[in-house]
């Protein structure tokens, strides 16, 4: 594929965007998620005393962390790829490139520095032993693999059609919180009231959450059942999300 | 070496009204349900031609004349409305200044993502930087932030580019403009290597002197559509011609002093007294034959003058300066004709006024005019050719 490098080349570009201008670099990608963890554990735990529901000798932070880290990855990538066509206008209207280019670069590179944020964190839990289980790392990053298909899939679809309806993208920056919080990622699945609980599971991001914890931190097993459910649903947002994008990328031009 | 490197037919486009809000929802429905969107305005219309390889094309017409919308759908940054454009090679285009740079990067990381966005990556991009930072030779500056740089320098990099990765094609939209002189000189002597070697050239170009230096044919739009397609002369010539009448007619016409004591009845050019365009070629004689009218019977004086259609004077004479009378034929009409033996007029159009004046040839009192129009090729400058002769140097060989 002739834009494959194109995609390596709009993705590295991204990555260095961010650091651009910054003194540490990449530096900070690292440097980022461990300030972060440090504030989460300095907020939830002393602050508000948070603790793990379900009763497990395992810490707050760690709970927090290997669900919320690939959260952000996930909603980040939305986020920013919803307009990436549109802050692109300028590229698109004078040089004749795979446009999906940009939705892949944007995607992948918000999922490569959170991927590196995670994989810090991991690590650094794993070496204060906060009960991290080094075998569910390998399993862990493969669930990275779903997540980015559901990412690009929405990506997909919100950078087309923002490129014709300008509200979708403030829209899906205020959808997101809502998400992360209709998701076990600050607490667990549990503690929903028992009558509604199966209403978790109709955000994509439920069993992401179970599954992380679960393969990192040995709380409770992963559900087949649901990580083949949300296998396919990853797949069928990619599939809609490309279509709609192929369908609609032939007019994107008129409409910038 | 004569196969066809790009056909387009029918091809037009047209752009989607968007005034509110609510239209941009309704045209992503259309779009999304039946991959269709009526409502528009057409800027482009019906354009079918063929472009062979080896072939150069001038693109010319007015602004809004839908030269560079023709040149975004070759090169595939938008879709046609209506028909089709086929390509049998690699384009590359240059459509506009430092398009795809990013202004944060240097150089070196902008000339990357250019040529990764024509698909050179890795080694090839290795092998291709050093030759394209050379030709675009501007020193330290290729590692500076794009931002610091002056619009000069983007062209060069952005030619630069272009020149070092030989598309099949290259489509340039006036970005010739922009370089300084040598710069200049440089483009076009690396455009005109490339044509030589069998590359294809599609140019869009205000510069007229640009577009018959460098294509062999031209393509006039005009309001959307192809207004003609030919030979480069006969169209910017046609172009031009078209420009100067309509900057004339812009002009306000003069008064005609139509007091009916002296007047023109008519004047015939070559034989030729319809008021059409006489068309001749450059070197023939031009016969002015006209009929003047006299209404006391007193002689008319006359006067005619060559000027370009967009009214600068070229010659002008009157009887009374040469002594002469035109003829009577009856007490009212008189005749005369002014030849002009081997006419040296350049290519292009022409209007010849014919006056009638007083008997003393001190006031105008009717203007009759004609239009001409000079055929053939030439690169001089001006409008009529001056006898010359190059001394102490040599006769050029070819």
């Amino acid at each position: 594929m002739a834009s494959l490098g194109l995609i390596v080349g709009l993705t590295r570009r991204e990555i260095r965007n961010r650091f651009n201008g910054t003194l540490s670099g990449g530096l900070w990608a690292l440097l980022q998620p461990l300030l972060q963890l440090a504030i989460y554990s300095f907020v939830f735990v002393r602050i508000f005393n948070a603790r793990v529901p379900e009763g497990s000798s395992i810490a707050y932070v760690p709970y927090l962390a290997v669900a919320l880290w690939p959260w952000t990855a996930f909603s980040e990538a939305v986020v920013r790829a919803s307009i990436v066509i549109q802050e692109n206008a300028a590229l698109i209207g004078k040089v004749a490139m795979p446009r999906q280019a940009l939705v892949w670069a944007s995607v992948g590179s918000s999922f490569i520095v959170h991927l590196a944020g995670f994989a810090a964190v991991v690590v650094v839990l794993w070496l204060l032993g906060q009960g991290v289980d080094p075998r569910g790392i390998l399993p862990a990053l493969l669930l990275y693999v779903p997540l980015f298909a559901l990412a690009a899939g929405f990506a997909f679809l919100c950078a087309a059609m923002q490129v014709f309806v300008r509200d979708l993208a403030p829209l899906v920056t205020q959808l997101m919180p809502l998400l992360m919080f209709t998701a076990p990622i600050f607490y667990g699945s549990r503690q929903w009231p028992s009558n509604v609980q199966f209403l978790l599971h109709l955000n994509p991001y439920t069993t992401y959450a179970e599954s992380f914890r679960a393969l990192l931190l040995g709380m409770g097993a992963v559900d087949a059942g649901n990580v083949l459910v949300a296998l396919a649903a990853a797949a069928l947002v990619l599939f809609a999300g490309l279509w709609t994008f192929r369908r609609l990328d032939p007019h994107f031009e008129d409409f910038l | 070496m004569s196969d066809v490197l790009v056909r387009l037919q029918g091809l037009g486009k047209a752009y989607p009204k968007v005034h509110r809000g609510s239209d941009r929802i309704r045209a992503l429905m259309r779009l999304l349900v039946r991959g269709v969107d009526k409502d528009r305005i057409e800027v482009l219309r019906d354009v079918s031609l063929e472009i062979r390889r080896g072939e150069s094309l001038g693109l010319i017409g007015a602004n809004g004349a839908g030269k560079s919308t023709l040149l975004k759908l070759i090169s595939g940054v938008l879709t046609p409305t209506a028909g089709t454009v086929a390509l049998n090679g690699e384009v590359g285009a240059l459509l506009e200044l430092g398009a795809g740079f990013h202004p944060d990067y240097s150089g070196r990381d902008n000339i990357a993502l250019a040529a990764a966005l024509h698909g050179i990556t890795g080694a090839k991009l290795r092998e291709f930087l050093p030759k394209i930072i050379e030709f675009a030779d501007i020193g330290n500056y290729i590692d500076e932030p794009i931002k610091h740089y002056s619009s000069g320098m983007i062209v060069r990099l952005g030619f630069a580019v272009i020149a070092t990765l030989k598309p099949d094609l290259l489509i340039t939209d006036e970005v010739l403009a922009v370089g300084d002189e040598s710069f200049q000189k440089k483009c076009i002597a690396w455009m005109q290597d490339y044509l030589d070697g069998g590359g294809t050239l599609i140019l869009v170009s205000h510069s007229m002197y640009h577009v018959q230096k460098l294509c062999k044919q031209a393509c006039w739009l005009r309001g959307g559509r192809i207004e003609m397609l030919g030979d480069v002369f006969d169209v910017t010539q046609a172009y031009l011609a078209w420009h100067e009448r309509k900057s004339a007619s812009d002009v306000a016409e003069p008064d005609r002093m139509h007091a009916g004591e002296f007047g023109v009845l008519s004047v015939a050019l070559n034989g030729d007294d319809k008021k059409q365009v006489v068309l001749m070629n450059r070197g023939e004689t031009l016969d002015v034959a006209m009929r003047l009218h006299s209404r006391d019977g007193r002689p008319p004086g006359v006067a005619v003058g060559i000027v370009r259609a967009d009214g600068t004077a070229v010659y002008g004479v009157s009887a009374e300066m040469d002594g002469f009378h035109p003829m009577a034929i009856d007490p009212h009409e008189y005749e005369c004709t002014l030849r002009f033996a081997e006419l040296q007029l350049l290519p292009g159009s022409y209007v010849v006024r014919v006056h009638a004046m007083d008997t003393e040839g001190a006031r105008i009192f009717d203007t009759l005019e004609c239009g001409i129009t000079v055929r053939g090729s030439s690169r001089e400058f001006g409008f009529v050719q001056l006898p010359h002769r190059w001394l102490g140097g040599a006769e050029a060989t070819s």
